[in-house]
């Protein structure tokens, strides 16, 4: 093959090359120059021609109905209602409850994932007997249904005949009453969130595991033969090299964190009396249940908001610390 | 080198008792999903819940796999998740390294795109994708599943990719390219190698979103013989008593596909992988 | 590259798997005879349910056997799943010729204008609907007309647990509203609930508050105030927050816990209510508990209790009307009806009262409590109502707010979903 990466070489072909106008037109197009036209481009055409027909259309489509008290029969007429659905949740109380029970979902999991996931990861970062096993096993969670899990956990902590209660009042005795957990807002959400983070760290982990490959293993022998103990190894080669996942896990976390659903929906159903209800339950609710699409909507997008400004805070403020480059 | 087998002999027995206590937790559920799916007649939890079934029974998975066309669905399921994982990791890949190796006009716009695919509440978007898939004539059709499967996984996969494509050394492509190397074969011959765990854990990720995914599939396909898992295993719930064993036998069945995919990838995790290479 | 090789291999796999399942597909459905035309019919009995094999092995069969040129394409949803597909249904323009519908979805989906008037389209309506019971064939009325014909019904009445109540020496289930608050502080004494439900919502709690002599609205469905807080309703509430109080009732939605039927049948609650269909499940889960059955307790206004069940809809989407009303009609025939009865389904057709104690003895009671049962509010805004009254009734169950300040604050954020119509 021919040229070099230099800008300059795309204004004089190489000699042994048949200097075709189409030839030397194509590399100036699609070739390697320092800033090519056209290369990334084509990278991203097939991909994000399909993102942005089922993806971004649909999403533009469901912002014009947050504007609109929307009816869904194609052929009755909708009512442009400009912001009116946006200031309502502003001054629903239970939109804002469902905003505070989500952020500390987020709040309990989000970390306790990300430490956990790191931590197994690590564990399994190794050659070892019965490494598959293990991985199965702490992916188990990951890949058994929102559903089966949800329903599990609601009888696991359910009041009178709970496996939990039963542990912990009739067996080890810390507990000198059975507790209503899913009856009350924050046992509630505790054990949302325990199930949150008993699902996630499989996920984490993975993830984790991937990025740990990418260390060299020389830069931890030098390390090992500068005397560093294993911690420190892991603080100042591990770390550093895997930050831009965890950076993607947390991002990831706390988009997740902020989306939970069919825990809330299955467990306690946003009950009782609307005090375990997240963003999205209540959404759900007013989208399918009582058909105000617009408002739904709405929701939707004042929750996209909110995740997306703390994602790009975190972009921006976790990014790599330049003394950890290596 | 002298004394460091006896404290790796230590330390690796430390592993295997924080990874085997963990792992318990992690594994108990299932256990009692498995359990529960032994036993017979279980149209609600017993109590106190009882682990090893009394009289253990493989009923439930008789009827699961031979009530309506379970296996028609199962094939379904496999069908659009395999299309959808092989698929999405190529275009994602393929978007990953734009995103990680060029400066291009309209990149942070693009990027900040797809980071908002991620954020909005898909549950949202049901109604709009709902008029595209009949407007598209996607309706009731696997492949229609599998567009849509994909669209919702690249932003994902992309996002993830980019992280570990950007990790890899900047000199190695440059090699590349004083070597001639073009862009496609700088993807093929060194990305795509030297990723293979980011690989795997995308393959992963989007087997098991297409596989288990049931709100889209449920609106979008109205005829029985096109159903996914999902759907079936759904369809054992009813309005007021639910089989329980029947539901658990099925989700069994339907965990084991995952448990292939997660085991035949991640040998891809295997330690060392990179040592040479990277420091080529 | 062997990575390449790896990953193109499963692409051509299940592309040519895709394509030969699509190819298969297509021959295997045979031509049909030109005149036959198909109609869809959604229904949400379970896949594993006694009713959908009659459906499938006993209906259907009949069906084409009577109307050669007619196919039904029976799709079975899952219930929890039916109202949202529904939805999205509506929104596509997609629904199916004819749906098997909850009683509350009537009113909304006639609303939207989804629903064909079935008085108007079918000209033997007003002979089907007389051979209806009224209780049942009020939940298809939608501003003055019949938006759908009963199909199958049900209601709540008293189950109860006789050794439980034996324990606490009493013999009899309680009849009334006094004869409940009298034995509840026996029961406490054994530990054992006298009354225990699922929830707070409308399906609960409106038997107590018509048994008591109260309303959740007017009959004009205009307003809920000075009804459902009048001395008569909140006395039915009341009868319930006392009870929690004391600890003799016990509500899932806001004390967590057993469910009701598991709770009865180990004897740890002495009387619940709920529908037909625990017959069955009580047989396959607790075969040794002998379940027994009474009226619901009577108060002021008497033993009054909830309707529930389904409906038969045609969709004004569908292209073959005529079609669909034949197989509606069908659905409502005494060899369908009492096909369904032997799997659970209680009829909606007055005469065949007498066949449904033959079928199942137990159907009896319900018959009995279903001559005063009332339905639901048949409002497009019932959803929202009925979450209203259950948070407001939480509230109150709990302490939070009293009954009469609970009743009163629900009462006026009806009224105002009310005029929503």
């Amino acid at each position: 093959m021919i040229n070099s990466s230099s800008a300059a070489s795309d204004s004089t072909s190489p000699p042994h090359d048949a200097a075709s106008p189409a030839a030397s037109r194509a590399r100036w197009l699609f070739g390697e120059r320092r800033r090519p036209l056209f290369t990334p481009y084509l990278f991203l055409a097939p991909g994000f021609f399909v993102f942005a027909l089922v993806m971004l259309y649909p999403i533009v489509r469901a912002l014009q109905i947050s504007f609109y008290e929307w009816s869904i029969l194609p052929t009755a007429e909708s009512v442009f209602v400009k912001f009116a659905n946006y200031e309502r949740a502003l001054h629903d109380a239970v939109f804002w409850r469902g905003l505070v029970n989500t952020a500390a979902y987020m709040v309990a999991t989000v970390p306790t994932q990300i430490v956990l996931g790191l931590i197994v990861a690590v564990l399994l970062d190794t050659r070892m007997p019965a490494r598959t096993f293990f991985r199965v096993l702490y992916y188990l969670p990951v890949i058994t249904s929102w559903v089966v899990v949800s329903l599990l956990f609601k009888y696991l902590f359910s009041s009178d005949a709970g496996f939990v209660n039963w542990v912990l009042h009739d067996g080890v005795g810390v507990l000198d009453h059975d507790v209503a957990w899913l009856q009350s807002r924050w046992t509630a959400l505790a054990v949302v969130s325990v199930l949150g983070v008993w699902k996630g760290v499989g996920w984490s982990m993975i993830i984790f595991l991937a990025a740990l490959q990418t260390v060299p293993k020389d830069l931890h022998e030098a390390a090992a033969i500068d005397g560093a103990g294993a911690f420190r190894r892991f603080r100042h080669v591990s770390l550093p090299a895997i930050w831009p996942t965890l950076l993607f896990v947390t991002v990831m976390l706390v988009i997740g964190g902020f989306n939970v659903f069919i825990s809330i929906f299955l467990i306690t159903g946003g009950g009782p009396a609307e005090e375990t209800e997240v963003l999205l339950t209540y959404m759900y609710r007013q989208a399918f249940d009582f058909l105000d699409f617009g408002y739904g909507s709405s929701i939707a997008f004042l929750l996209t908001g909110i995740v997306f400004t703390l994602s790009l805070l975190q972009l921006r403020f976790l990014r790599r610390p330049t003394e950890f480059r290596a | 080198m002298v004394g460091s087998t006896y404290r790796q002999g230590g330390i690796l027995t430390l592993r295997y008792v924080l990874l085997a206590a963990g792992g318990v937790v992690m594994a108990l559920p299932f256990v009692y999903m498995f359990s529960t799916s032994l036993k017979a007649h279980a149209y609600v939890f017993e109590i106190p819940p009882r682990l090893i079934p009394k009289e253990p029974t493989f009923a439930n998975y008789q009827s699961a796999w031979s009530s309506n066309s379970f296996d028609r669905y199962f094939l379904n399921s496999v069908i659009v998740a395999s299309a959808t994982t092989v698929i999405s990791v190529v275009l994602s890949s393929m978007m990953a390294f734009a995103f990680a190796r060029y400066e291009f006009w309209g990149r942070r716009l693009l990027f900040g795109l797809l980071l908002i695919g991620l954020m909005v509440p898909t549950m949202m978007l049901i109604i709009p994708q709902f008029l595209l898939a009949r407007t598209l004539g996607l309706m009731d059709s696997l492949s229609g599943l599998v567009l849509f499967y994909v669209g919702g996984t690249l932003a994902l996969n992309t996002f993830l990719l980019r992280g570990f494509f950007e990790n890899i050394p900047k000199e190695l492509d440059e090699a590349m390219i004083v070597d001639g190397a073009r862009a496609w074969t700088r993807f093929r011959r060194l990305f795509l190698p030297l990723s293979k765990p980011a690989l795997a854990t995308v393959a992963i990720f989007s087997f098991l979103a297409s596989w288990d995914e049931f709100v889209w599939a449920l609106t979008v396909i109205n005829d029985p013989d096109k159903r996914t898992l999902p759907i079936a295993i759904a369809l054992f719930q009813g309005e007021h008593a639910t089989s329980w064993g029947l539901v658990f036998a099925a989700s069994v069945i339907a965990v084991v596909p995952v448990i292939l995919v997660f085991v035949t990838f991640q040998r891809h995790f295997v330690g060392g992988l990179t040592a040479g290479a990277v420091k080529g | 590259m062997r990575y390449r090789t790896l990953l193109f291999i499963p692409l051509l796999v299940s592309l040519a798997v895709a394509a030969g399942a699509q190819g298969s597909i297509r021959p295997a459905s045979p031509a049909r005879p030109q005149a036959t035309t198909t109609i869809t019919f959604w229904h949400a009995y379970s896949s594993d349910s006694p009713e959908v094999k009659t459906i499938n092995n006993v209906l259907l069969p009949r069906f084409h056997r009577l109307y050669p040129r007619i196919r039904v394409r029976a799709v079975a949803v899952p219930y929890d799943s039916l109202h949202q597909k529904l939805i999205t249904a509506t929104a596509g323009g997609t629904l199916p010729d004819v749906v098997r519908s909850d009683i509350i979805w009537v009113p909304e989906l006639a609303k939207l204008g989804v629903l064909v008037p079935l008085d108007r389209q079918m000209r033997d309506f007003k002979k089907l609907a007389k051979l209806t019971f009224p209780g049942a064939l009020s939940t298809n009325k939608w501003n003055g007309r019949y938006y759908g014909l009963p199909l199958d019904t049900n209601t709540r009445v008293q189950m109860y647990n006789q050794d439980a109540l034996a324990a606490a020496g009493i013999q009899q289930p309680p009849k009334t509203f006094a004869a409940l608050r009298t034995m509840a502080a026996r029961l406490k004494a054994k530990d054992i609930y006298a009354f225990a439900d699922g929830g707070t919502s409308g399906w609960s709690v409106l038997p107590w508050i018509w048994s008591a002599g109260g309303r959740l609205t007017n009959a004009s469905l205009t307003k809920a105030t000075g009804q459902l807080n009048s001395a008569a309703s909140v006395r039915g509430v009341q009868l319930l927050v006392d009870l929690h109080r004391q600890g003799a009732a016990r509500f899932g939605n806001v004390d967590g816990g057993l469910a009701t039927s598991d709770g009865l049948a180990q004897g740890k609650f002495a009387t619940i209510l709920d529908g037909p269909w625990m017959f069955p499940i009580f047989q396959g889960q607790y075969p040794n508990f002998r379940l027994r059955t009474a009226r619901v307790p009577s108060g002021p206004g008497g033993s009054i209790s909830v309707v529930g069940g389904e409906d038969i809809v045609m969709t004004t989407s569908s292209k073959n009307k005529g079609q669909a009303a034949s197989f509606i009609r069908f659905m409502l025939s005494r060899f369908a009806q009492l096909e369904m009865a032997k799997v659970g389904q209680m009829t909606i057709r007055t005469d065949l009262k007498k066949q449904m104690v033959k079928i199942r003895p137990y159907y009896g009671i319900f018959l009995e409590q279903l001559a005063t049962a009332r339905a639901r509010t048949p409002h497009p805004q019932w959803p929202r109502i009925d979450q209203t009254l259950e948070s407001y009734v939480a509230k109150a169950v709990k302490g939070d707010l009293t009954v009469q300040e609970a009743l009163m604050q629900a009462a006026r954020e009806i009224d105002q979903l009310l005029v929503r119509r």
